[in-house]
């Protein structure tokens, strides 16, 4: 097994030919920290393609929840558990950890937890598969589906940012689904009444970045929203869904790579990011063994105590959950962007090197 | 209808975010500005196209209607962030300009076309640089100028009210499909017109510092010859580079194009070349030097231009400063008006010199009343530098823009109708042209 012998997620977000942390160092070279290609200024201008990369990502993932194997049910069911289990040992151990060492945050303690916890319960779909594992397309798409949970629970830790002027939690999940949905709305009415292939990908461009601007605008998560304009095209009538797969496979690989680009030029060496990198990394190997076992209960297909192994890389979800607490929380947004960067670089290799076990 | 209905739901979606958001959220509005105008101006060109105006002419409708000088729902920050994509747009205009100049083609009748344009240019300043003269102190700009401080500020205010758009000229025969002797005549007298203003301008300006006793220790020639010919080496050499990509590698065309004309307009800015020119001479290379690349390069445009643009002119639009018409008013259309004048009687002188006599080139003058980027961005630098009367100037030009901008695509689409020239472009259609409806490519 090579660091290179990979193959692509159901959902196609792996970011071309080779992995996330190439990608990540080689940002880390171009930003304001090495060579200042992406210096500080290049990279807030890119802030407005992040989000859209943000909503485009979050519109896979909604495309990706439609019941596509007999086991759907049980199968989204041990993704919830799996993330869940994540989410919530890292979500917890980042919060005692922070709150016991007296950690100095400029952003609400229970924000930067919660995201470094639903940043934690994403996973990057057995990015060092040989495809040997017994029920990997079940494994797959529960790594596809393990996304949601992390989303959702991002987008409301987003109500922590704004509690004085009033932002309620129902409203930061509410309002990015609502705008997905009047995106989804937006594309139905548009992708099928194109006259060729120009006007098309106009559209399709400006639906992804009403998405991702709106949403950005609206200081709520753009990954939620795409989620919700995902989820809207592929269960109303009509093709929409299919042309925006078709559209959105020709300029996925440039979206995701900007996103791991970005996290790498952001990536900072301060004791915050490399505190919360420990967190990560070690929770979230825990939360990964224990909710991958306690989900391989759930579908009785998969190789048991594997499927946590197999989910161990964060992949590009991870980056992207943490981008997008650094729009609504830059400063402490960064060091959590650092410590996922970190935290991907190690379990990739931890993945490479962990590959589940042939069935026998 | 359902675009229709899609057009309401982007704008009322808009509009709600505008009237909700958080003041810091202005920081955050480039994507959401980009959205808006991708969705919203496509939408509304396509209904210009359908009344028989050029698309480019709904995009700036769109984004003046919307933008901060009527409706709001693009507010100021939102179209200042729109600009994002100016060099861009910019570049890639004029990379397709000169993937359209095959020179071999046009060697026939490079005289004529020198011949109409340089009179025709060499007039339209004339008149202009007479009529501003002569109504100096009723233009409202400094009446108290005298002497050599009059005659400074008249030539400066000639060159830019002299100036054309080669950017909207292109775009309108990129997006008709246009094709022909008459295109071909337009297009080159606004590309000389483009060269003559950056030295004109140039010029002029060394003289105004040394007249207001502002001039820096700057080489003036050095300065001229380093923005033109610089331009064009660069160009040049980026655009020898492009055809040797395409040769043998020729892969992902359309984001290399789109990636190769952020690098022109990124080295253009940094080294103070001319980005319009560097990118006219990157794509005549490209089609003269290795035409079957240049094939290839029209394919990708296609494909990668079309976004770029519809923001570019929905920016161009919600930028637009009907304040500044509404300030200046008569003075504004009088000035437009002898412009148009100038323009009008120098292209028929141009085209007796040049010996024509057909009804088609009688219509040259239609082709060279828009005014847009190039002549916004003098402007800013003559505001920049004169505070004061600069400022005044920069009034007066913005009203202009405003009215020329609006009227000159529309004049130049009618002429290349009338010529029948739409629609006549061979191969597959390049850059901001969408697919054209059957009754869309008869116009």
């Amino acid at each position: 097994m090579t660091l290179f012998a990979r193959r692509s997620a159901a959902l196609g977000l792996s970011p071309a030919i080779v992995p996330v942390s190439t990608w990540l160092v080689l940002g880390f070279a171009l930003g304001p920290r090495v060579l200042d290609v992406l210096s500080s200024d290049a990279l807030a201008h890119l802030d407005a393609a992040v989000s859209v990369a943000l909503g485009t990502l979050g519109v896979f993932v909604g495309l990706a929840l439609v019941p596509r194997a007999r086991n759907a049910v049980p199968i989204l069911g041990a993704a919830l558990v799996e993330s869940g289990f994540a989410v919530a040992i890292v979500s917890a151990a980042a919060a005692f950890l922070l709150a016991a060492r007296h950690v100095p945050l400029t952003s609400p303690l229970p924000l930067i937890a919660i995201s470094l916890g639903a940043a934690a319960g994403a996973s990057g779909a057995g990015a060092f598969s040989q495809g040997n594992l017994l029920g990997e397309d079940h494994a797959m798409h529960i790594a596809d589906l393990d996304d949601v949970l992390p989303i959702a629970v991002a987008a409301l830790a987003a109500g922590f940012v704004d509690q004085q002027s009033g932002v309620s939690w129902i409203a930061a999940v509410a309002e990015p689904i609502a705008i997905g949905a009047a995106c989804g709305t937006i594309g139905l009415l548009l992708f099928e009444r194109t006259t060729g292939e120009a006007e098309r990908a106009v559209f399709v461009l400006g639906v992804l970045a009403l998405i991702g601007g709106a949403c950005a605008f609206a200081g709520v998560s753009p990954l939620l929203g795409g989620v919700s304009a995902g989820l809207f095209w592929r269960n109303v009538p009509g093709r929409a869904d299919t042309v925006i797969l078709d559209d959105l496979r020709k300029f996925q690989h440039p979206l995701v790579v900007l996103l791991v680009v970005v996290a790498g030029a952001q990536t900072i060496l301060d004791p915050l990011p490399l505190f919360l990198f420990a967190i990560f990394v070690v929770f979230r190997l825990t939360g990964k063994v224990i909710g991958g076992a306690a989900a391989a209960r759930m579908v009785p297909t998969l190789a048991g105590e594997a499927l946590g192994a197999y989910l161990v890389s964060p992949g590009v979800m991870g980056i992207a959950i943490a981008l997008n607490l650094q729009q609504i929380a830059p400063s402490d947004g960064r060091a959590v962007v650092s410590a996922i960067a970190f935290g991907t670089l190690v379990f990739e290799v931890v993945s490479a090197l962990v590959v589940p076990a042939e069935p026998a | 209808m359902a675009r229709a209905a899609a057009l309401l739901v982007a704008l009322v979606l808009a509009w709600l975010l505008g009237q909700t958001a958080a003041p810091e959220a202005a920081f955050r509005s480039t994507a959401l500005a980009i959205g808006v105008a991708l969705v919203a101006a496509a939408l509304v060109g396509r209904i210009a196209e359908r009344i028989g105006l050029p698309r480019v002419t709904g995009y700036l409708v769109f984004g003046l209607l919307c933008g901060p000088s009527i409706a709001n729902i693009i507010t100021r920050p939102m179209a200042r962030e729109l600009q994002i994509v100016n060099g861009l747009a910019v570049t890639l205009i004029a990379f397709v300009a000169g993937l359209e100049m095959n020179l071999r083609r046009l060697a026939p009748r490079l005289t004529v076309i020198a011949r109409v344009g340089g009179v025709t240019i060499l007039l339209t300043y004339l008149m202009i640089f007479v009529a501003v003269w002569t109504a100096w102190p009723w233009l409202r700009i400094a009446p108290g100028f005298t002497g050599i401080h009059r005659l400074a500020a008249s030539a400066l205010l000639t060159a830019l009210v002299a100036s054309f758009s080669p950017t909207v000229s292109i775009a309108i025969v990129a997006e008709a499909r246009a094709a022909g002797p008459f295109t071909e005549l337009t297009l080159a007298i606004v590309i000389l017109a483009d060269l003559v203003l950056i030295l004109a301008f140039t010029l002029i300006m060394q003289f105004v510092r040394v007249t207001f006793g502002t001039a820096a220790h700057v080489s003036l020639f050095a300065g001229v010859t380093w923005e033109i010919f610089g331009s064009f080496a660069f160009g040049a050499l980026a655009g020898g580079v492009l055809a040797l990509y395409l040769a043998h590698i020729g892969r992902e065309v359309a984001i290399v194009v789109l990636g190769f004309c952020v690098v022109i307009a990124g080295v253009a800015e940094h080294f103070q070349l001319e980005p319009l020119m560097a990118a006219l001479a990157a794509g005549l290379v490209v089609e003269n030097l290795a035409p079957s690349a240049g094939d290839v390069v029209k394919e990708g445009v296609e494909r990668s231009a079309l976004p770029v643009l519809v923001v570019f002119f929905a920016a161009a639009g919600a930028s637009l400063q009907l304040d500044a018409l509404a300030t200046l008013g008569w003075i504004a259309l009088g000035v437009a008006a002898a412009r148009t004048g100038a323009i009008w009687i120098s292209a028929r002188l141009g085209r007796a010199a040049a010996g024509l006599s057909d009804e088609v080139t009688a219509m040259t003058w239609m082709a060279l009343v828009s005014q847009a980027g190039v002549t916004l961005g003098l402007t800013l630098i003559v505001a920049a530098e004169f505070p004061g009367w600069g400022t005044t100037i920069e009034t007066l030009m913005l009203a202009l823009i405003a009215l020329h901008q609006l009227i000159g695509p529309v004049l130049y689409r009618a002429a290349l109708a009338r010529a029948g020239e739409i629609g006549r472009q061979a191969g597959t259609p390049t850059a901001l042209m969408m697919p054209q409806s059957p009754s869309g490519a008869a116009r």
